[in-house]
């Protein structure tokens, strides 16, 4: 069953929960005892003042969080203003999947690391910008499966919504009736033991 | 909803059959049908139409819009039209689909007719799409989808309400989503704002 | 790095979609056993904390510390409570899809508590369809808009025999056709047994 609402992360979505295992720099502003080992630079027991270092997200959400931050986050380099020009050049050529996977996600959490709406602002300009592009995409019927490799994961699931609704569109003008058919997961199921048997014949 | 869905609710709109057979009205949960006389015209619901039809119990009447040359008319609107001329019937593709598909034989010129309404599809769809992309690129608050028909409604379905969906959640602040994720009551902004805000 | 193997869990349902990877003791153990070590070590550190006055505790050498280790107990947490949501929101998919009877090769990579679990659904859900109405009402059935009462069905698979609602038994070969009310074969299209021919 595909799930015909639109992405909303929660609690348990892990869309959200890999979204934020990713990497963000971020500089410690207080000794940190026993931590060291968060350094894979260092074999010191203690992480101190000062030190740089790349954490997941979720980490550098907390620690900077509150009235006494531990770590000074930073905009990872995707989010700068080098990357941002690229963007704001021509959104649409853009591999966004090689910026990262999760770019609006990641840059939804980020953005407020730059006190400026630089980033905020990108992240709308590159959505608007490339969304006739991913609308092509989708109604293009017999287009290259490859072609989906450029996109991030929200314009992924974007596109594999529309795809689907457009390829039964397609298939009702086309056809006199709707067979009924085998559920998704059957399907799919059989197609892998047909593969495994194949395998192990 | 899945086009065969729409269909389904497509087929609830009235057709003229000549019934070639006696029958008293059927009683239906959805409303009766008939009583049925021989050669003598009555309206009835598409799918029973259709029903009728593949068992050679009636010819359907083709409505009056299904003429090549009031078709043509309406092409022409809609070519030299901006937005989206009003069609003969709120369910015209589903009704051409089917009583072309099972009453060739009833109406005249079947191939003309069901190439120039494809014809009128296609350019609707592609005026659906450009409009689509000018209401995201211009961000706007709303847009008028006066005189669209159901299906053509649902064929933006989903990726158009999902777009603006991701739009808006890209527009408002994620501090909500950043507490729920792990827990924490502060929010990034205002905690590098002014140090002293409330944990 | 903290909470990285609750991560992986998370990953390995990444990877398929629509399909449940085999269920991973080993590694919800080991992760179960980083969240006790670290709750043991926060407490120790929590409790020093807690022993100055609360401006003082900012100030404490081992706050940072604390907070670390308390933000990676969450994060484990996390990723354990969405690894099993997950794979129960695509087991109870499967009840609506494959039916009552899950293929073998599907149980084998479920826990003894997911089998627990899909048997326990499966009888709520067939209770709840048969207190619907007077005779019940079969929820997987009539998901599309019927077109017609009989269609054409091939059967693909050397199924055995099927009793149709009249107490007429048929014996369903691979590759022979059958004309039948749709509302009897519904769900042997769904289960992948017939083929709707149109």
């Amino acid at each position: 069953m595909l799930s015909t609402t639109s992405y909303q992360p929660n609690y348990f979505s892990i869309d959200d929960i890999l979204a934020t295992q990713e990497r963000t720099p971020c500089k410690f502003l207080q000794n940190a005892p026993r931590m060291g080992k968060l350094n894979p630079s260092t074999d010191e027991k203690d992480l101190k003042a000062g030190t740089e270092l790349e954490l997941p997200l979720w980490l550098v959400l907390d620690a900077s969080a509150g009235r006494q931050m531990i770590v000074a986050p930073e905009l990872p380099k995707i989010y700068r203003e080098a990357y941002r020009e690229i963007l704001k050049a021509d959104a649409t050529a853009v591999d966004l999947h090689k910026f990262n996977l999760y770019f609006y996600e990641l840059g939804s959490y980020v953005k407020y690391f730059d006190r400026r709406e630089d980033v905020h602002n990108i992240l709308l300009h590159t959505f608007i910008t490339r969304f006739r592009f991913i609308m092509d995409l989708a109604n293009n019927a017999d287009s290259d499966p490859t072609v989906q490799n450029r996109l991030d994961m929200l314009e992924r699931r974007l596109f594999k919504s529309g795809h689907i609704a457009r390829t039964k569109l397609n298939t009702w003008l086309l056809d006199s009736g709707a067979p009924l058919k085998a559920a998704n997961m059957v399907t799919n199921h059989r197609k892998r033991k047909r593969v495994d048997d194949d395998l192990f014949a | 909803m899945d086009p065969d869905e729409v269909e389904f609710l497509g087929e609830k709109s009235l057709v003229e059959i000549v019934p070639t057979f006696n029958s008293a009205p059927i009683y239906f949960i959805g409303g009766d049908v008939g009583p049925f006389r021989a050669s003598i015209p009555i309206r009835v619901p598409l799918w029973v139409a259709v029903n009728l039809k593949k068992q050679q119990q009636c010819k359907i009447i083709p409505p009056d819009w299904m003429d090549l040359e009031k078709l043509e008319f309406l092409k022409e609107e809609e070519k030299s039209n901006k937005s989206f001329v009003k069609m003969p019937s709120d369910h015209y593709m589903i009704e051409a689909k089917l009583i072309l598909g099972c009453a060739a034989d009833d109406i005249p010129k079947t191939d003309e007719i069901r190439t120039i309404i494809k014809d009128i599809w296609d350019i609707r769809m592609s005026k659906l799409r450009s409009s689509m992309d000018d209401m995201i690129k211009k961000s706007a608050m709303y847009a008028a989808v006066d005189n669209l028909t159901l299906m053509e409604i649902n064929s933006i379905r989903p990726l158009l309400p999902h777009a603006l969906d991701q739009i808006y959640r890209i527009k408002t602040n994620k501090k909500a989503l950043s507490n729920r994720s792990q827990g924490t009551t502060s929010t990034l902004s205002e905690s590098r704002t002014s140090f002293s805000s409330k944990t | 790095m903290f909470a990285e193997k609750a991560c992986n869990l998370i990953k390995e349902l990444s990877r398929c979609e629509e399909v449940l990877p085999p269920y991973h003791t080993e590694l919800v153990k080991e992760v179960c056993t980083e969240i006790k070590q670290l709750h043991e070590q926060n407490k120790e550190d929590g409790a020093i904390v807690a022993n100055e006055s609360s401006i003082a505790g900012y100030a404490n050498a081992l706050y940072p510390t604390l907070r670390i280790g308390s933000s990676a107990v969450k994060r484990n947490v996390r990723c354990l409570l969405a690894y099993h949501y997950n794979r129960l929101k695509t087991l109870r998919t499967m009840r609506w899809e494959f039916g009552s009877i899950l293929p073998q090769d599907i149980k084998t990579n479920l826990s003894s508590d997911e089998i627990e679990w899909f048997t326990k659904y499966s009888r709520s859900f067939a209770k709840y369809m048969t207190s619907i109405g007077e005779n019940g009402l079969n929820l997987c059935l009539d998901l599309r808009p019927p077109k017609s009462l009989y269609i054409e069905v091939k059967c693909l698979m050397d199924y055995g025999k099927f009793e149709l609602s009249d107490g007429t038994i048929l014996l369903l070969k691979k590759d022979s056709r059958h004309y039948l009310p749709r509302s009897e074969c519904e769900e042997l299209i769904t289960q992948g047994v017939f083929q709707h021919i149109v």
